[in-house]
C-alpha cells in the first residue's frame, strides 16, 4: 500500500501478512506512517494505490464487517450514556435491538464500566473511554480488532488494565496495534512491524526477530580515573579487531561495543587491558535486546 | 434500512437532548405569531410611544390578511433561514473534527444512509418548526384580520417549505465539504442569497431556480395561477437530492478529517 498527501508519502509501498489468531504489534517513532497505515486498514483512507485483502473468508462486500476499530483518541456523543453507545454501536453493525442489548450489558461488564452504563459519556475519565472504546469495537466479534495506540494517553494503573484485557482478548481474535512504546509490544505480541518514514524496515515473530538480530555485546566498564579514561579514549580511537561498533557508556567511564565474534573480542580486550593495567570494575558478555534493535532500526541511516 | 432507522432515531435523540426540538420551534412560532399581532397593535404601540404631541391622530390603513402573511413569509426568509443555517452547521464537520465519523464509518455503514439519515432529521425539524410558526401566523391573522384562502394559504406553505429544506440541505452539503461550522452556516446562506438575487434581478433566465420559490410563495398568497411552479419545486427537489448525494460522496472520498 501506499499512501501519498500532497507532496509528502506517509507510507510508502509496504507490504505484510497477518495471520489469523495473532497478535502484532505495529511499532516506531511518531511520524513513522502507523496511524496512516491503520486507517488504511479500516477503511477511513483510502490507498492511493495497492490493496487489503482478506484471505480464505467467504467474500464479503464490507471490509468494515469484519474490522473492530478503536482510534487514537475514540470520540463519543457525550449527550449518549455509555450503554446507549454500545447499543447504537451494535446495531449498526447489524445485531437486532435485543442482541444488542445483552451484549451492550455483557461487554460494559467486561470492561469494568457496568455501574457507569447508564451516566453520560460526557462525564466519563480517559481511562473510562478508552475502555468505552474497546467495547464499541468488540461488540460485533470482529475478526481483526485494530487499535491506535491503545494506551498511549492512560496512566499507569489504567494502562495495565487495558493491556490486561487485551491479553484476555488474544485469546478471541487477531489483535493489531500500534505503539511507540516497546516494552509494550514485547509484552503482549506474536509479531512485531517496525515501521520507519514510510517503511516496513523489520516484521516478524518477536522471538526470530529476537534471534537473528541479536549480536553479542562486550560492556566494559573502569573506575573513571583519569589513567584510564585516558586509556580508553586512545584505544577507542584504534578500537581493536573484531569490533564493529561501539558507544560510550553516559557515565563516560565505560563503553558498550558490539562485536562480530565474541571469543576472539573477549581475549583481545582482556589482553589489551591487562598490558596496559587499567582498573576495570565490570567486564560483561551479553547480547543486544530488542531495545537496540528498534532504536538502531529506527534511527539509523 | 433498519441500520437507517437507528442512525435516524439517533439524530432525533440528539435533537431532543440538545434541545433543538424546543428552541427551533419556539424562534418560528415567535416570529410567525409577532408579525401579525404587531401589525394588528402598531397603531396603539405608536400612540404609547409617548413622544407624539397631544391630539395626534394615527391614521395606518388596516393591511389585507393575505398581505399580513406575505410579510411573515419575508420573516422567515431571513430570520428562519439563519435559524435552519445555524442548527445545522455542525451536522457533518462537527463530526469529522472530533473524529465521531471516523467512529461511525468504521462500521458497516452505507455513507448515503449516514448523510440521508441527518438531511432526514434536518427535514423534520424543519417542517415541524416552519408549521408550527406558519400555523400561529395564520391563527392570529385571522383571528385579528379577515379569513384568508386557506387553499393559498396552503399552497404557499408548500412552496416555502421546498426552499427552507433546500437551504438547510445546502447548509449540509457545505458542512460535508468544509471544516468550520460557522463557514458552511455562512457559505449556506451566502448561496441562498444568490439563488435569491439572481431570481429577483434576471427573472426570465432563472424562472425555474430554487431561488425563485419564495417570489412564488408569495404570489400564491394573492391567488395567482399555480401553473408555473411545478417546474421550480421539480428542479429544487432534483438539486436537493444531487445535494444530498454529493454530500456523501465527498465523504466517502474524505471519512474524516480529525488529525490523521
Amino acid at each position: 500500500m501506499t499512501q501519498i498527501f500532497g507532496a509528502t508519502k506517509a507510507v510508502n509501498d509496504i507490504s505484510f501478512t497477518m495471520d489469523e489468531g495473532r497478535c502484532a504489534a505495529l511499532l516506531g517513532p511518531n511520524g513513522a506512517g502507523k496511524t496512516t497505515t491503520i486507517r488504511m486498514l479500516a477503511g477511513l483512507l483510502a490507498p492511493t494505490s495497492g490493496r487489503i485483502h482478506f484471505r480464505g473468508l467467504p467474500q464479503v462486500a464490507d471490509r468494515r464487517q469484519l474490522i473492530g476499530y478503536l482510534p487514537q483518541v475514540p470520540a463519543f456523543y457525550g449527550w449518549m450514556t455509555g450503554r446507549e453507545f454500545l447499543i447504537h454501536a451494535g446495531r449498526l453493525c447489524g445485531l437486532s435491538g435485543k442482541e444488542a442489548a445483552s451484549r451492550s450489558m455483557e461487554w460494559l461488564e467486561r470492561v469494568g464500566i457496568a455501574e457507569a452504563g447508564k451516566r453520560r459519556i460526557a462525564g466519563y475519565s480517559g481511562g473510562m473511554k478508552q475502555r468505552l472504546g474497546l467495547a464499541q469495537a468488540l461488540i460485533h466479534r470482529p475478526k481483526l480488532l485494530i487499535l491506535d495506540e491503545p494506551v498511549s494517553a492512560l496512566d499507569p494503573i489504567g494502562r495495565r488494565e487495558v493491556m490486561g484485557l487485551l491479553r484476555d482478548l488474544k485469546q478471541e481474535t487477531t489483535i493489531l496495534f500500534s505503539t511507540h512504546v516497546l516494552h509494550d509490544a514485547e509484552e503482549l505480541c506474536d509479531d512485531v512491524l517496525i515501521m520507519k518514514a514510510g517503511h516496513i524496515a523489520i516484521s516478524g515473530q518477536i522471538q526470530d526477530i529476537r534471534y537473528q538480530y541479536r549480536k553479542p555485546v562486550l560492556f566494559l566498564d573502569t573506575e573513571g580515573d583519569p589513567e584510564s579514561r585516558q586509556w580508553l579514549n586512545q584505544w577507542l580511537k584504534q578500537p581493536a579487531q573484531g569490533i564493529q561498533s561501539y558507544e560510550v557508556l553516559p557515565s563516560g567511564s565505560g563503553v558498550k561495543l558490539i562485536v562480530d565474534e565474541i571469543n576472539i573480542a573477549r581475549q583481545t580486550v582482556l589482553e589489551q587491558l591487562l598490558a596496559a593495567n587499567v582498573q576495570v570494575t565490570r567486564l560483561e558478555v551479553g547480547y543486544t535486546t530488542l531495545e537496540d534493535l528498534f532504536m538502531e532500526a529506527v534511527s539509523g541511516a | 434500512m433498519s441500520k437507517w432507522l437507528v442512525l435516524y432515531k439517533k439524530e432525533w435523540l440528539e435533537i431532543i437532548r440538545s434541545y433543538k426540538l424546543i428552541w427551533v420551534p419556539l424562534v418560528f412560532i415567535l416570529l410567525g405569531a409577532m408579525q401579525p399581532v404587531t401589525t394588528y397593535f402598531l397603531p396603539e404601540i405608536l400612540a404609547n410611544a409617548g413622544n407624539l404631541p397631544n391630539g395626534t391622530v394615527i391614521k395606518i390603513p388596516t393591511p389585507h390578511a393575505s398581505d399580513v402573511l406575505a410579510q411573515t413569509l419575508q420573516q422567515f426568509s431571513t430570520l428562519g433561514l439563519l435559524v435552519v443555517a445555524l442548527s445545522f452547521m455542525g451536522t457533518l464537520s462537527g463530526e469529522r473534527i472530533s473524529g465521531m465519523a471516523s467512529m461511525i464509518l468504521v462500521k458497516p455503514v452505507s455513507y448515503l444512509s449516514f448523510i440521508s439519515s441527518k438531511w432526514a432529521a434536518m427535514l423534520s425539524l424543519a417542517l415541524l418548526s416552519f408549521t408550527a410558526g406558519y400555523g400561529a401566523a395564520w391563527y392570529y391573522t385571522v383571528s385579528l384580520f379577515q379569513s384568508v384562502n386557506s387553499q393559498w394559504v396552503i399552497r404557499s406553505f408548500i412552496i416555502f417549505a421546498f426552499w427552507l429544506v433546500f437551504v438547510g440541505t445546502l447548509t449540509i452539503w457545505f458542512s460535508s465539504l468544509l471544516r468550520s461550522a460557522a463557514a458552511a452556516a455562512f457559505s449556506a446562506l451566502a448561496v441562498a442569497a444568490v439563488f435569491a438575487l439572481t431570481a429577483s434581478l434576471l427573472p426570465n433566465l432563472f424562472q425555474w431556480s430554487p431561488g425563485n420559490l419564495p417570489q412564488l410563495a408569495l404570489a400564491q398568497l394573492t391567488g395567482q395561477s399555480s401553473k408555473e411552479i411545478w417546474p421550480s419545486l421539480g428542479i429544487t427537489a432534483l438539486l436537493t437530492a444531487g445535494l444530498v448525494i454529493g454530500a456523501a460522496w465527498i465523504l466517502r472520498r474524505r471519512p474524516a478529517s480529525d488529525a490523521v
